[in-house]
């Protein structure tokens, strides 16, 4: 199992060039069952990312919930003027049934890439909450079960951007994680200056590496990760910490600190462990953690968050091993 | 809810119990225990006090935690005063009433003590000062009172106090809010602070250890300086006794108390001085009761010297009825007796023996017997302790006194006419002696040697017109006093008495020429000039007579009868004349000077006389118990019953000195100052209830000492020798003298500046000590885990004061950034194994087993490689790294794989 995560960064790693990091988070959200928010300037690689990813695990051909057993990705690119029926669907009459039927949307699939989330006005925004909190769509009065594997990766532009809505605090409580891209070394940006025409050209060059049942079959790995009550314990202090913290001016809730916990397991099985380390909280904290607070000011929003886990993982590194039998 | 709130403002008071209320309780019973050593009219069980001053302090933290007010308080205050006293009414009769009252007192001072404590600690945060203070302060004056003052007692006994005001210092803090009882912090505090305070006692050891020789010598030098403080007198005491036999004229070589010298030249300045020299209680009266003062000798100035042209002491004259004795010397309580005096004091008609106290200040010559003339035994006594402030020591004398010598009879004028008659009758009395024919022939010659010469022949000629030759002893003395009372036809006296008299330089026995002068220009002169010029003339009418220097006793009060105080202007000079069969009989020539002698001095109170010793042990020290108040001594001589003894073993008998006069240097101090090896001078007064048994007729004292009581309730012990005092003596005095002066501020630096600079060594070598013991864990852990662990936290340790210091990475990211690119070794592996234990339930396999191996091997060399054996070792004394090391966010408690 731990080779075919392994083909899946590469192969992912081909298109994605000097995003190690990134590309971890993102399959690790996914494998915890969550949803991730990238956040970057345009241009970044947002979407590339996250076609690619879809590339990886779906049948060839992009498509909606393919019948053989492969993973369907949908694109929603949001605007200002989109709305909530264009994602979930709407009622048609039909006229040889003489009777509305309901048209599913783009939502309906495995793999949902929200582009551009915060270009949209909040109440298509908050169509997304129901599916991505419940893995099901209302619709008038017909309620719509989602398939077990829902993943949605959506990108935003920097709110300080023009014309954007910032995603409401419950919106981003959803996501999983939130990661920033960031510009690439020189190196890797020469590297993509020269390579990137070929890969355009090809576009099939990213293989479907993982099948369906790989994925659900990782995931459930995911969740047999053995965490270390003093782990659990440092979690717990890191929630509460963030929650004292005078710089904070809204901690992390509960949810958060059950979010932060299945992540550090799925990203333990993407580092290639059955057991969490004190580096996973290190490493976690930051893109899990930091969109579910709320700063007093902007020197907080840099240091706060990494202070209390520092303090933490450094008590954790002080820490000896536990009596063994 | 408020149940809820009540319940945890109670947890709450219960934890300030714990944390305040406790060690108050335990600095209370400490500082109470030294209290108990040095003061004994706490005796009423320390338990007992300690438990009333922690009632008042938990009762008075308790209300005022809840927030009672003052009335509330001293409403219960005022109950409790109230219940006490109720009690005390209710006591059955053969109670002791008083007994209960003072203990009261002292019960309820405690509990008010307490109760302030209380209130202090609840509703002042910078209470601890103000307690810190009151309990320094306590500790100081009660530890001050001890004689052998060093710096390890005034430490040892300030530490409790500074330990406890740092605690309350760290604790204050703490006590505003609620606290929280977390055990796992509990017991990562308990290890930090014992760690901390093996630190300090091993700081402390290593300087003792280190500078043992400084301290000593400190200690001596404060010791001797505690002793000088005390009393002024004991500094430079010894070291003169070489010079004691040399005792001619009047003290000229003496430099300790103050001279006899000096005061006649503070006289003849016209400066009254008003030091008091000494006090005496003399138990000599007339018939109807009246006190009769007597002279009080000093030296006999027999001898003159024809080149000084002055009177000198000398004791190889024939039968000198003074006592050869330094009273310094004398035991406490023992008896120095001369029978000799009798003998030589040449008297058999109207003696009588005459006793008399002697409380000396510190202005007087302590080596010397002052007293009425004939002084034939001095005993030791101690001075009551009100009165050490006044008087240094005191003797109790025994006199051979003529009833004819009296301070009245000697005034050669005297105001009354009922001390005339007596005067007359005395001279009646010495009437019958007619000539000194049966007298021995030597004894006569060497008291009527005069010299002769231009000068003194003329005195001669004028004492032979005064008088016939044939005239009786005490007429031709008469004749004498009565030339200088003489008076010219304007009936106005001839002789005068001025303290201007001759050179001011020369305050000694006047010369030749300046008696020449005083009889014949001048007539005008004090006491010395009258003395010796009546000395030549009688000599030279063969009148056996000598210089007598002393003091002229002056009857002030009828206040306190039988005591007569000495001051410095009563220093005085006078004549005896020998009458066969009388012995020496005083005759003061000088004319009377109003300004002088009845110049108005107080009399002080006097001492309390000192109760009678039944039993006096000259003992050793063998064991101390200074909580009880015991003590083992051994002896082999004593005073039983006013008897000395010789024991022909050693006894060694438990002393109870519960209820006991501790003196060290005849001053009072406290019953810690006794060590082991002290010498002792134990007494027991006279006392039915002390069971000392009566002296048995016929038995041996041996048989006598073992029926004594066991054990022996003590009165009074007087510490003689320390070992320290001896050393001193030993070598010399002006090596000792430098010595005792110059603890000066340069040497408190320099002490401080060792004990600093051993402290610094200390912490120097810190960063040293903890790799070893670091690397000791490493060795001793056993296999497994609890090995990977030591190897890890050695690990660490190691790469930190190799200058690899990790940030904020975690380990993991330690080991794969920092160390392993530098250094080379498996770190990385061995962490990602150690982690997997860490945080996994799986065990050791083999493998695990080899990487730790092959990093605890690994890492040392792999440092020493990179750095070099040197610079490795020399990154140990690198403070501030491994201060750094230390400062990390604070660890969690190591557990143990028990």
């Amino acid at each position: 199992m731990s080779d075919k995560l392994k083909t899946l960064t590469s192969n992912i790693e081909t298109i994605i060039r000097g995003k190690h990091q990134e590309v971890k988070y993102v399959v690790t959200a996914l494998l915890a069952r969550g949803h991730i928010l990238l956040e970057d300037n345009p241009g970044a690689g947002k979407t590339v990312l996250a076609k690619t990813l879809a590339q990886s695990i779906s049948e060839g051909t992009i498509d909606f919930h393919s019948a053989n057993g492969g993973v369907a990705f949908k694109r929603i690119q949001f605007t200002p003027d989109l709305l909530p029926m264009d994602l979930i669907g709407s009622h048609i009459y039909d006229e040889a049934k003489k009777d509305f039927v309901f048209k599913k949307g783009p939502l309906f699939t495995h793999v949902l890439l929200a582009d551009e989330i915060n270009r949209a006005s909040p109440k298509v925004q908050s169509a997304l909450l129901e599916c991505m909190a419940e893995n099901q769509i209302t619709a008038g009065e017909s309620t719509f079960q989602l398939d077990k594997f829902f993943f949605a990766i959506a990108t935003q532009n920097p709110i300080e951007m023009e014309g954007t809505y910032p995603l409401p605090a419950a919106q981003l409580d959803r996501f999983y994680m939130k990661i920033s891209f960031g510009y690439v070394s020189e190196d890797v940006e020469l590297d993509i200056y020269t390579n990137y025409l070929a890969i355009n050209d090809g576009k099939n060059t990213v293989k479907q590496v993982l099948t369906y049942n790989d994925i659900i079959q990782l995931q459930q790995e995911a969740e047999k990760v053995y965490v270390h009550p003093e782990l659990l314990k440092g979690v717990v202090h890191i929630v509460q910490g963030t929650r004292k913290h005078q710089e904070i001016a809204l901690g992390c809730s509960t949810r958060g600190g059950i979010t932060f916990i299945k992540c550090l397991k799925a990203w333990a099985l993407v580092n290639q462990r059955d057991y969490v380390i004190e580096d996973d909280l290190r490493a976690l904290a930051q893109p899990v953690l930091h969109h579910r607070l709320i700063f007093r000011n902007r020197e907080a929003s840099r240091t706060a968050l990494q202070q209390i886990v520092d303090h933490e993982v450094n008590k954790l590194s002080k820490m000896g091993i536990k009596a063994k039998k | 809810m408020i149940n809820f709130f009540k319940q945890g403002r109670f947890q709450q008071l219960l934890i300030r119990w714990v944390l305040v209320v406790v060690p108050t309780v335990v600095i209370g019973y400490i500082t109470l225990r030294f209290l108990n050593f040095s003061y004994t009219s706490l005796r009423t069980g320390i338990i007992s006090q300690t438990v009333y001053f922690s009632l008042g302090l938990l009762l008075a933290y308790s209300l005022y935690y809840f927030g009672a007010r003052w009335i509330i308080s001293l409403f219960l205050l005022w109950l409790v005063y109230l219940l006490f006293e109720r009690i005390i009414n209710r006591l059955p009769g053969e109670f002791d009433v008083f007994y209960a009252t003072a203990r009261f007192q002292l019960y309820s001072t405690l509990f008010f003590i307490g109760w302030v404590f209380g209130l202090l600690l609840v509703r002042l945060r910078w209470a601890y000062l103000i307690l810190f203070a009151l309990l320094a302060i306590v500790t100081l004056a009660s530890t001050s009172d001890t004689v052998d003052i060093s710096l390890s007692y005034i430490l040892v006994h300030l530490l409790p106090v500074v330990v406890y005001g740092l605690y309350l210092f760290f604790l204050s803090p703490l006590l505003t809010e609620r606290i929280n009882i977390d055990f796992k912090r509990t017991r990562k505090f308990v290890i930090r602070v014992v760690l901390f305070v093996l630190l300090v006692l091993l700081a402390f050891v290593a300087t003792e250890s280190l500078f043992k020789g400084e301290l000593k010598a400190v200690e001596k030098e404060l010791a001797a300086r505690g002793a000088k403080g005390k009393d002024g007198k004991d500094g430079g005491g010894k070291n003169k006794d070489d010079n004691y036999d040399d005792r001619n004229g009047l003290m000229d070589k003496t430099d300790d108390g103050y001279r006899l010298k000096d005061t006649m030249r503070v006289n003849s300045k016209m400066s009254q001085s008003d030091k008091l020299m000494f006090c005496s209680r003399l138990d000599n009266y007339f018939p109807d009761g009246q006190p009769a003062p007597l002279y009080f000798v000093f030296h006999y100035l027999t001898r003159y010297d024809r080149v000084k042209e002055s009177f000198t002491r000398d004791i190889n004259v024939p039968s000198l009825d003074e006592i050869e004795v330094d009273p310094a010397k004398i035991p406490m309580y023992y008896t120095y007796v001369d029978t000799t005096i009798f003998r030589k004091a040449m008297a058999s008609k109207l003696r009588k023996i005459t006793e008399a106290q002697v409380y000396l200040s510190e202005n007087t010559w302590k080596h010397a017997v002052l007293g009425p003339s004939s002084v034939f035994s001095v005993q030791t006594i101690p001075v009551e302790k009100d009165f050490q402030k006044t008087f240094l020591s005191a003797y109790r004398i025994f006199s051979f006194t003529s009833e004819l010598n009296n301070a009245y009879f000697v005034y050669n004028i005297s105001a009354s006419p009922s001390l005339e008659k007596i005067q007359e009758q005395r001279h009646d009395e010495l009437r019958k002696v007619r000539d000194y024919r049966f007298v021995d022939r030597k004894f006569i010659d060497y008291y009527t040697d005069t010299p002769t010469g231009g000068i003194y022949d003329s005195i001669y000629n004028l004492a032979y017109g005064l008088v016939s030759k044939d005239a009786k002893p005490v007429d031709k003395v008469l004749a004498v006093r009565d030339f200088f009372l003489k008076r010219n036809e304007n009936g106005k006296r001839i002789f005068r008495y001025t303290l201007k008299a001759g050179a001011i330089d020369d305050p000694n026995i006047p010369s030749s020429k300046m008696l020449y002068d005083f009889l014949f220009k001048t007539h005008a002169g004090y006491c010395t000039y009258y003395a010796g010029a009546s000395l030549f003339m009688l000599r030279a009418l063969g009148v056996p007579t000598r210089f007598t220097t002393g003091f002229a006793t002056i009857n002030r009060s009828d206040k306190n009868k039988g005591w007569y105080w000495f001051y410095a202007s009563q220093a005085h000079a006078w004549t005896q004349v020998f009458f066969p069969g009388y012995g020496w009989i005083d005759f003061d020539m000088t004319i009377g000077n109003e300004d002088q002698q009845g110049a108005p001095k107080p009399d002080g109170t006097p001492p309390l006389p000192p109760p009678e010793p039944w039993l006096v042990l000259n003992a050793k020290a063998e064991s101390v118990v200074a909580e009880r108040k015991q003590l083992d001594a051994s002896f082999n001589s004593l005073i039983y019953f006013n008897n000395p003894y010789e024991l022909n073993q050693t006894f060694t008998l438990p002393i109870d000195a519960s209820l006991c006069r501790v003196l060290y240097n005849k001053r009072d101090t406290t019953f810690a100052a006794i060590k082991p090896g002290d010498s002792l001078i134990i007494v027991s007064y006279k006392d039915e209830a002390k069971k000392i048994p009566q002296p048995m007729v016929g038995a041996t004292i041996e048989a006598q000492v073992r029926s004594f009581p066991k054990p022996i309730i003590a009165d009074e012990i007087h510490i003689r020798g320390k070992e320290i005092e001896k050393k001193k003596d030993n070598k010399g005095g002006k090596a000792a003298k430098p010595q005792e002066k110059t603890l000066t501020w340069q040497e408190v630096a320099w002490f401080t500046a060792k004990v600093a600079s051993g402290i610094v060594i200390l912490l120097l070598f810190f960063p040293m000590l903890y790799l070893l013991y670091r690397l000791f864990r490493v060795a001793s852990a056993s296999k497994g885990a609890a090995k990977a662990d030591q190897v890890y936290r050695a690990a660490l340790y190691r790469f930190h004061m190799a200058g690899i210091e990790r940030d904020v990475e975690t380990p993991l990211e330690y080991a794969q950034k920092k160390v392993d690119p530098i250094l080379s070794t498996t770190f990385e592996e061995f962490m990602r194994m150690y982690l997997r234990l860490k945080y996994t339930q799986q065990n050791l396999s083999a493998d695990d087993h080899d990487i730790i191996d092959r990093f605890s091997r690994n890492a040392g060399p792999s440092i020493r490689r990179k750095n070099g054996f040197f610079k490795t070792t020399l990154n140990y004394f690198n403070l501030l790294r491994a201060l750094r090391y230390f400062q990390q966010p604070e660890p969690a408690p190591e557990i143990q794989s028990l």
